[in-house]
């Protein structure tokens, strides 16, 4: 049997990097939150099933291809850095992807190649989940169709962005949370 | 109570004496205290994990209504209660099963439901290996400051799960290593519950596990050479064998020797598998390139060798048997090193399978065990329904093998009936 003078204050450090653990996850995205550029990206949810966190909409995005010099060199899955621009109507779109972190000050995110095809690569962004209520995921996904299906509406991902990190804020049809969206549907029907 | 009564005819009898008949009285009276802390235990342990489980449920549910402080509060919420509970077990209730078993169940899962939320919070996609990753990581220490057999039961079934997430189930796969160091990491306390504990059902539960976590995991090394596998893989069904029939376990129930029966299971099933002409053809469609010996697959297959044979010569020592069955691991190396040239191999496992059911039904013989006859009749059986799908043997041939079976399996379970009874006369 191990001391107890010793389990004791062993027993503490592990508590306390139980808890660190957790805490630091949220002081990252808080940071990321708080002093982040917040950009738009154009989005089109569905809704699966995560067995342990719950209901979530997926996003996938409007604009993920950018230009490649070569095809070959990006492989499958493949972890870049993509430099991320604003468009006239105020949506973000990447311009380019590397291999290493860029130092200058730019708006960079950690993003994955997805394909390679006559020198375009599309990516995949890292902010691919937005967690709802139980119930209202699946009326989220029916609300988004439907704004979809109305040319005139646009939805999207409000995310901050700050040294390569991300942090998805919030999914908006026409500037209106999709939260609100979906609870004015609920009060109409 | 029934045994009372015998007791006092015992010593009327004058069949034991008085002084034994208190120490038989004493003895169930111990005993019957057991069962009863024994459900306390189990259901201490249930309680916990379904309460557990239920958190993670009731999390998942996402509330929207909540604050982002307030969800923040309750990602914390059970990690605390669940770490004073495991203070409160370690302080005041040292040595109760119950208390630290339970305790140390519920702060597992609260570990995983805190990473959770916190993920739910802020949206963070971050895949589900690396998820397993960090909850096992922060679950580790447990095991030992606790010394809770659940919470060690939790984690191996925590860094299977992530193994299969990481190499199995995602692409690209990435390679897995820190589940080797994981599990090495654990092997202390399984060691201590082996030569502490040796009956409880702890201990018979990490039996089962610790082998079936390797099955499962060895296939991860794999990088290029894959086909080598096979030979790995026979190699640890073999490790399992000799543990399974080591000095230790040999004596041990069935139901509580996971290594004699995974081992055995694998073995048999693999070379089944490779009894079909077809996958030998398939399997050396490329030879192997230079690299092979620096690969992990050879390296390992390198080091289970050494192990298993080294297990057998162990087993040798201490009791001066060796069960040939044993031996199958090498045959079959060496089988498949003849099979990159000559698909002559898949008759000769054949003929290597056949001897391991001959083999095994002469050891059922002579323990008088029907089980392992039977068992051994049952690998013959399996092999002939697999040459039934074999088209280029005859019909006649078939049907005869078959037969010839069914009659063997009559002939030996009625010789060996007929033997108890003489014996029994």
């Amino acid at each position: 049997m191990i001391n107890k003078k010793i389990l004791l204050p062993l027993f503490i450090v592990v508590a306390l990097i139980q808890l660190y653990v957790p805490a630091k996850m949220i002081l990252n995205q808080e940071e990321v939150l708080e002093t982040g550029r917040l950009f738009k990206f154009k989005t089109a949810p569905i809704d699966p099933n995560d067995p342990f966190r719950g209901k979530y909409i997926t996003l996938s995005f409007d604009r993920t291809n950018v230009p490649v010099e070569v095809d070959s060199v990006w492989k499958y899955n493949e972890k870049a850095f993509a430099i991320i621009a604003e468009d006239s109507a105020g949506f973000a779109y990447p311009i380019s992807i590397s291999k290493e972190e860029p130092t200058e000050k730019q708006n960079y995110l950690k993003v994955t190649v997805s394909s390679t095809y006559n020198n375009q690569a599309s990516i995949n962004y890292p902010f691919t989940r937005f967690y709802m209520e139980e119930y209202k995921a699946p009326e989220a996904e029916t609300t988004y169709r439907q704004a979809q299906r109305d040319t005139a509406t646009t939805v999207y991902a409000l995310v901050a962005i700050k040294s390569g990190e991300a942090v998805l804020k919030d999914v908006l049809i026409d500037d209106v949370p999709i939260r609100e969206v979906v609870e004015k549907a609920r009060k109409e029907n | 109570m029934g045994i009372q009564k015998d007791i006092r005819e015992l010593v009327s009898a004058n069949v034991i004496s008085e002084e034994t008949a208190k120490e038989i009285s004493a003895y169930y009276q111990r005993k019957k205290s057991e069962p009863n802390n024994r459900l306390f235990i189990v259901f201490g342990i249930l309680g916990a994990i379904l309460v557990g489980l239920g958190i993670i449920l009731i999390i998942a549910h996402n509330w929207d209504d909540l604050s982002k402080p307030t969800k923040t509060v309750f990602a914390f919420l059970p990690l605390v209660i669940g770490q004073i509970l495991c203070l409160y077990a370690i302080l005041k209730r040292q040595g109760e099963t119950a208390w630290k078993e339970g305790a140390g169940a519920f702060l597992t899962f609260a570990i995983g439901a805190s990473i959770s939320l916190i993920s739910q919070i802020y949206n963070i996609p971050g895949d589900l290996s690396s998820f397993m990753l960090t909850w096992m990581l922060l679950t580790a220490p447990l095991i030992y400051l606790l010394r809770s057999s659940i919470v060690s039961l939790l984690y191996i079934a925590g860094i299977t799960y992530y193994v299969s997430e990481t190499a199995y189930w995602s692409y690209p796969y990435s390679e897995p290593w820190p589940y080797w160091g994981m599990l090495l990491f654990m092997l202390p306390y399984y060691y201590q519950l082996f030569k502490k504990q040796t009956e409880s059902n702890f201990t018979l539960f990490h039996h089962w596990l610790v082998p079936l976590s390797l099955t499962i995991t060895l296939g991860s090394i794999a990088v290029k050479h894959e086909e080598l596998l096979f030979v790995t893989y026979m190699s640890l069904f073999g490790l399992f064998y000799g543990i399974g029939h080591s000095l230790h376990f040999k004596d041990r129930s069935t139901r509580s020797n996971g290594y004699k029966i995974i081992g055995s299971l694998g073995t048999a099933g693999l070379l089944l598998v490779l009894s079909f002409n077809e996958v030998w053809k398939d399997l050396f469609r490329t030879s192997f390139a230079e690299s092979v010996w620096l690969s992990p697959e050879f390296l390992a297959t390198f080091l289970l060798i050494i192990l298993t044979t080294y297990m057998i010569w162990y087993n040798y020592q201490k009791d001066k048997t060796i069960k040939p069955i044993s031996f199958t691991f090498l045959v079959f190396a060496l089988i498949f090193s003849i099979g990159q040239y000559d698909v002559i191999a898949a008759l000769l496992i054949n003929l290597l399978v056949f001897a391991m059911g001959i083999l095994t039904v002469l050891e059922g013989a002579k323990k008088d065990n029907l089980g392992i006859l039977n068992y051994g009749l049952l690998i013959i059986t399996a092999l002939v329904m697999c040459r039934f799908f074999d088209t280029n043997i005859s019909f006649v041939l078939r049907g005869l093998l078959f037969v010839g079976v069914g009659v063997a399996f009559f002939l030996t379970n009625m010789w060996m009936l007929k033997k108890r009874r003489a014996n029994d006369q």
